[in-house]
Order: structure tokens, then sequence, then C-alpha cells
């Protein structure tokens, strides 16, 4: 098990080099920080000390070990934008971003999960072809459009929501409903389709044939089952919390992480970017290695693969 | 009803009618695209068109800007000013006139602003580079500094004539002083709550100025929101609160109006005027400002080397066309790089190379052009309509003989990288003050973008644009702007104008307002009435 996890940490660290290096060259080589940031009106000379202050005139390549340098020295940089610590203005906006991400994740669960296996149990019935018809829908539909129509039906013509903003509790209602019907959606139809290969296995056949009631041949041997493929997906909406609401956000001005992102690789606010793909990959890579574990706990033959992989 | 409470009758007595005189004037809430690019309020740093729309509100010049009317200078922190020479300007301080702070503007808040640390720091150099920023105490950013030493370059000092009376004094002869420090640059701010501030980004986070509201909450990417000043030199501001929230989304924006969360949304396309304006309890409001629209030609690209070609260039485009097509006409063309409120300055006689194919056509064939590529570089509308006018454009010149592709990029820097694939590019100057020295030298001059960019050159423009900053003799000036105009705009084009660009702000009817002339939302007494 030991061996099990310090090959994914290693793989992890890999990972991150690989993704901060790549941000690093990308946003570097396509935009000028200085310029963009300073904007095409601003005076050249401002542009000049700006780009001299920050070291913008350095070779590319001393600009890129001087950053890993510092993120090895524990120093995440600063927002060129307004000189402020990039971890603390990326830590400051976790929280509205976990506002919506958190409910909205609830919501996948709630909604998707017993939709899919409703479905699956139910299939080709009425009842399947309806949650299909909307699971089909919410999938599709992009985020952008679900929430603009949202907004339409609810802010604009019913009056009953504020149309964007974070200034209570009623403003998050329609992001959160934008992002939790489009997860729930996709569960959905991984839910159902898991739970129909699952009930296609010889082993319930076997069960219901020896007299075990439906109910506890689907509890009992179908659900564990079908839940390895879920956890997955479910492992990769828990990845997604941090910064799975770019285009929601925006759609609702809502101050969070991923409008942060937009702004930063925007204005090429390399710390920024940097800062916040450090956490994405932290959170997915860590949701990765839960989800790895998990498998272990519903499958007792992984953990037996685990056990004679450390041995 | 014990003793004690009986005893207690007579305060609320007096009490309720006090509670009924409370502040009942509204709040005024604005959605905009941006409230500041640097997340800054400190001018200098912010010199953005998102800037100026809202530094008016809580920071003022001695010179300000009639916006409403006819952009003219008009009195503000100064009642009254004079030149004393070529280099000077006399300055008459506003009396009784107090800060956010609560103290009253003196002639030292003058001299800070102007000629002091706020612009130009301590002058012992900072320890560290800018990464720092903020954190080093009140040193401004070198970017600050260097905004500062542009916009006044001749600057030898500020002087306290005596208490109330300050000049402004230049090394070198300069006509623009005024205009100069009508800047939002020069805003008069509080030195002492600048030396209270702490660090620089506090500071600039929350400067204490004069204006009718003091900023007093400032979330970045979020939201502004300002009290009403209500010892306003100005009048009583007839908003108990602006509140600006920053909603990138256009779409965003009208639905925020039009469900009643916000009163006024800024940076509205042409296209959706007439979508708001179906909903009779809303309209939009908005005129040209003192920003033209240009294209600028790079000299150094392979085709665009011969000035025919440019020349032809000019004579293809159909500005009326564009104007009409995606502006409804609700913007203008102006005769040049030049506004109206040049004055005396404006050459009411010039006026942009006419549309005229077979022209362009005459210039092609006499530069033997046959069809190869020029590169148009293009963002994806940051300007408004900028695509559509790019696509439009393309066309117009393709019926001139012209093969002009349009290449889409992503910023600035990637518009302006040097290199054989630059041709052609959009821009847009800021008259920045009511003489040419503000627009046409300050931008294409040979310390100007233009030049600084190695995209154009021209010597004998610089020479005149060297007088044009330095002469007094006014009647030499106009000559002189002529022939500068002549030279970038006809016989060498370094760009092409093409219409004014226009700011549209969507409100709700029923609130008395008037959009100003440039960037700034007027919000004081006198242009802002709600309904009873």
């Amino acid at each position: 098990m030991l061996r099990f996890t310090a090959t994914r940490l290693v793989r992890a660290a890999i990972t991150i080099v690989m993704v901060v290096t790549f941000a690093f060259v990308v946003l570097r080589l396509s935009g000028d920080p200085a310029q963009i940031i300073m904007g095409a009106d601003a005076p050249p000379e401002a542009v000049d000390a700006f780009r001299t202050a920050w070291g913008l005139d350095e070779p590319l390549w001393v600009q890129y070990i001087s950053y890993f340098g510092a993120i090895f020295s524990g120093d995440l940089g600063r927002s060129m934008r307004d000189g402020r610590e990039a971890i603390v203005l990326v830590l400051e906006r976790i929280p509205a971003t976990l506002a919506l991400t958190v409910p909205a994740l609830v919501i996948k669960l709630a909604l998707g999960i017993p939709a899919g296996i409703l479905a699956a149990l139910y299939r080709n019935s009425a009842l399947d072809r309806a949650v299909m018809m909307f699971a089909v829908a919410g999938f599709t539909i992009p985020s952008f459009v679900l929430g603009l129509l949202l907004v339409l039906l609810f802010a604009v013509q019913l009056g009953w929501l504020p149309s964007g903003g974070q200034e209570s509790w009623r403003h998050a209602i329609l992001p959160v409903i934008t992002l939790g019907i489009g997860g729930a959606a996709a569960l959905a139809r991984f839910t159902r389709s898991a739970m129909l290969e699952v009930l296609g296995q010889p082993y319930i056949r076997t069960a219901s044939a020896k007299g075990v009631a439906w109910r506890r041949v689907v509890a009992n041997h179908a659900l564990p089952n079908a839940a390895i493929p879920t956890v997955t997906i479910i492992g990769f909406m828990f990845g997604s919390l941090i910064a799975g609401a770019v285009v929601v956000e925006s759609v609702f001005s809502w101050p969070g992480v991923g409008r942060l992102l937009v702004t930063a690789v925007a204005n090429r606010d390399l710390a920024v970017v940097q800062c916040i793909l450090l956490l994405v990959a932290m959170t997915m890579i860590t949701a990765n290695l839960v989800v790895d574990l998990l498998y272990g706990v519903l499958d007792p033959r992984l953990r037996g693969g685990a056990r004679k992989a450390e041995a | 009803m014990r003793r004690r409470d009986l005893a207690l009758l007579p305060a609320i007595g007096l009490a309720a009618p006090a509670l009924a005189q409370s502040d009942q004037r509204p709040t005024v809430t604005v959605a905009v695209q941006k409230i500041s690019n640097s997340n800054t309020l400190e001018t200098p740093r912010e010199q953005s068109n998102v800037g100026f729309r809202i530094s008016t509100l809580y920071a003022e010049s001695l010179i300000g800007t009639n916006w409403t009317g006819d952009m003219g200078q008009v009195p503000e922190l100064a009642s009254a000013w004079r030149r004393v020479d070529d280099r000077t300007v006399e300055f008459d301080l506003r009396q009784g006139v107090k800060m956010h702070d609560g103290r009253t503007m003196s002639a030292e808040d003058v001299q800070f602003s102007l000629a002091g640390a706020r612009l130009f720091g301590s002058g012992e150099g900072r320890t560290r580079g800018g990464i720092t920023a903020g954190q080093d105490g009140l040193e401004p950013q070198p970017e600050v500094i260097a905004t500062a030493r542009r916009t006044f370059p001749g600057l030898e000092r500020v002087e306290i004539v005596r208490e109330g009376v300050v000049r402004f004094i230049n090394r070198t002869p300069d006509v623009t002083i005024e205009g100069r420090v009508a800047q939002n640059v020069g805003v008069i701010l509080s030195r002492a709550a600048f030396e209270a501030a702490g660090n620089w980004l506090a500071w600039a986070r929350q400067p204490v100025g004069t204006g009718p509201y003091r900023v007093v909450e400032f979330r970045p990417d979020q939201s502004l929101t300002f009290e009403a000043h209500d010892d306003y030199w100005g009048g009583r501001p007839p908003a108990r609160r602006v509140r600006i929230l920053e909603v990138p989304e256009v779409s965003s924006r009208i639905n925020a109006l039009i469900s009643g969360e916000v009163d006024f949304a800024t940076d509205i396309p042409p296209d959706q005027v007439a979508a708001v304006e179906r909903n009779a309890r809303f309209e939009v409001l908005g005129s040209p400002i003192n920003n033209i629209r240009l294209i600028v030609f790079d000299q150094n690209h392979a085709m665009l080397r011969n000035p025919l070609v440019r020349r032809a260039m000019t004579h293809a485009i159909d500005r009326r066309a564009i104007v009409e097509a995606l502006w409804a006409g609700r913007t203008e063309i102006p005769r040049g790089m030049q506004l109206e409120f040049f004055g005396d300055m404006y050459l009411r006689e010039w006026d942009n190379p006419r549309f005229d194919l077979a022209e362009a056509r005459r210039l092609l064939r006499e530069a033997n052009y046959r069809g190869e590529p020029i590169p148009y570089r293009c963002l994806n509308n940051y300007y408004i309509n900028q695509t559509a006018t790019a696509q439009v454009m393309v066309e117009m010149w393709r019926a001139a003989g012209l093969n002009v592709q349009l290449q889409m990029m992503e910023n600035w820097s990637q518009i302006q990288e040097p290199g054989p694939t630059r041709g052609v590019r959009d821009w847009s100057n800021t008259h920045v003050f009511s003489d040419p020295v503000g627009s046409l030298a300050r931008a294409m001059g040979p310390g100007g973008p233009l030049q600084r960019n190695r995209e154009w050159t021209n010597e004998e423009f610089n020479r005149l644009s060297v007088e044009l900053e330095g002469s007094t003799d006014r009647a030499r000036r106009r000559v002189v702007f002529q022939r500068m105009l002549a030279i970038i705009e006809r016989e060498d084009p370094g760009y092409m104008v093409l219409h004014t660009a226009a700011t549209f702000v969507a409100k709700r009817r029923d609130i008395q307002w008037k959009a100003s002339r440039g960037w700034p939302l007027d919000f004081r007494a006198g242009n802002l009435a709600f309904p009873a």
C-alpha cells in the first residue's frame, strides 16, 4: 500500500511540474504581460518601467529559473496587476467558489444517482425515457446558455431571483442550479449505464434465481458493483470543486476562483494563474488518489492487488 | 409605566422627527464591464477607459472638464487661473473645499498631489523591484512615476505663493500646462491621508480626494461602493450611495437592469440599444466621446513601405457606411485627428482622405501593387463593433483591389509584436486635453506609442511635433498642426481615422441624467435626479 501511494505521489509531483512548466511557457510566449496589463493607451515609458520592475525584460530561461526557485522556497509570487501575494488572492476567492460548487455537487449526487438507478431499473419504460431525455438535454445544453435561460425566466420575467452578483444566499440559487443540472445529467447517464452493465451480469441472475428479493439483489449486489465507475466520475467532480465553475461564475458575475482565473489568464498574470493551476492540479490529484483508495474499499480484489504490489 | 420610562418619552418625541428626516436619498447602482484594470483607484496607475469612468466620482483636478457640455475647461478646485509667463500658470485655490477625511484642502495638498511623493516618489528609489509593490511603504510603483513624468514632462516645481495660491512652473515654455493639469493624473488628494495610509497599495485602493462621493469599500473585480460626500463644495450629492458592480457579460448587465437590480448599465453595444429600448421603462443614452478610432499602418511591412499603398487604403474606406450600418448613425466622423473642443486650434477646413475607389485603384496601379497579402491584426471586440468593422473594411479594401487578410489576436502584445507579419492594426486615441499635443503629439510624436513601437516615423513630422509642444505662438502652432496632419494622414500615412468612438449607457427612464461626452459618469447635483 505504501509503495502504491508513493508511486502515485511521485507521478503527481511530475504532473504538477509539467503543468506549471507548460503554463509558464504558454503564458509567457503568447503575450507580454506589461503591454497587456498596462493597456494599449499606457505611455511607453510606463510599460517599460513595469517590464523592468517585474523582470520581464530578462531572458525567458532566467525568468523560468527564478520563478521555479521562488516556488521551491515557498514563494508563489505576487499578482502583477496589483502587487498582492498570489496565494492570498486565490485563497480569498475559494470560499465563494465552494459556495457554488459544493451545493451543486450535492444536487448532482442527489438527483443524478437516483435518476440513473431508476432509469436502469425501469429500462425502456416511460420513466427511463423521461429521465434520459432530461439527462441528454441537461448534458448537452452549455452552462452559459442554461444560465442565461434561467436568468431570463427567474430574474427578468418573474423577478423572483437576482440575475448575478454575490450579495446574499439568493444570489447563489441560479448559479448552483445551473452547475447542478449539467452535472446531475452526466451522473445520471453514467450511473444508468453502469447499473445496466451490472444488472446483465451472471451473478445478478444467480442471486435472483436463488430467490433473493429483488430489492436485496439491487442493494447488495448491483449497487456496490455499479459504484466503481460512478465513483470515478464523482472523483472528477470533487477535483473540479475549485475551478469547475469558470463559465458560470462569468455569466453570474460571481467573484470566485474561476473568474479570477479568466482575468489572470487574459492579463498574463503569471503568478496568479500558476497558483490556481497548482491548486487545481493538487485537488484533482488528491481526488484521484482518494478514488484509487476507494476502489480498494469497494472491490476487495483491488485491495489484494495493492497488497501484491506492496509485496 | 415606570418613572424611568416616562422620563424617556420627551427624548423619543424629539427623536421621531429626526428619524423621519434621516437620509432618504436613494442608492444608485451601476453595472460596468470592469471597475479597474489595475485593481487600484490611483489615477496614474489606472490610466484606462474604465478608470476615467469612475475617477471623477471621487477625485478632482484644479481645472475641470465640462463633460456634459462643450468639453471645455471649467474651474474645479481652482476658482481661477492665469498665465504668469510661458512657463508658469498661477492658480487661485477654491476656498473651503472639504476633503473626504474632513480636512480643508490646502496649498500643501496641491503641491503634494502634482509634484510630490504621490506621483514622483521620495526619490530614494526602491530596495527591491516592483514585485513588492504595495508592501514597501509609500513609494509608488515605477509605472506611476513614469506616467507622471510623461504627463508633466517639463515640470520644474509647484510653488506655494501664499495660502490659497500656487504656481505650476515648467522648465520650458508650454502652452498646454492648463490641459495637462486638467488630466486625471493631476487630481488633488489628501497629503495627510497618503502619509497615514501605511503602504502604497492601501492608499491606491482608497484614495482620499474632494469629489462628490468618497470611497468606502473596494472589492477588486467585484464592487466599488461610494458614499455621498455631503460637504462637497459643488452641492450635496443627490445619491446617498453609489455602487459600481462588475458584470463582465453584456447580456448579464442588460438582464440586471431589466430585472431592477441596477439603475444603470454601461458599455452597451449599439446593436443592443433597440432591444433595451423596447421596454418603455428604459432608455439608452450616449454620444460620441473624446476618443477617435483609427487604423494604424506599419510602414516597415513589405507592401506598406510604399506610401502610395497606404494612401490607397485611406481612400478605399467608406466611413459613412460604417457609421450608418454598425452604429446606426449614433457617432460622428471627425475631420482628421482633431475634435472641435480644440478651440482656436481646430482646423475646420481639414478633412479625411475622401472615399474614392477610383483614386484608390489609381494609386495601387502607380505603386505596382499586385494583390500581395497585407496582414490586419485584430482583437475580438476590444473596441465596440471592432470585429464587424474589420470585416467590413476588408471587403471595402478588396473592392479597391487590396488583399487585406484579417488575423484575429488575443491580446495587445500579440497585436504589437514586431515582425514581417505586422501590417495593419486597430487603435484608438483619446484626446486627453483640448490641444493637438494631447492627442497627435502624445500618441504619434517621437516619444509616443506609434513610434516607440517602431510602426511609423517621419523626420519632418518629428521636428514639427517638438515645435508644437514648445511653441507659444498660436498662429504658428496652427500651421505646424496642419502640416503634421498633412504628413501623417495624407502624404505618408501613419494612421487612418475611422470615426469618433461612442459609449452608450442604458438606464431607468425615470431617472433624470445626462450622459457625458467622455468616459466619466457624472452623478453630481444638477446632473442626476430621481422621481419623487
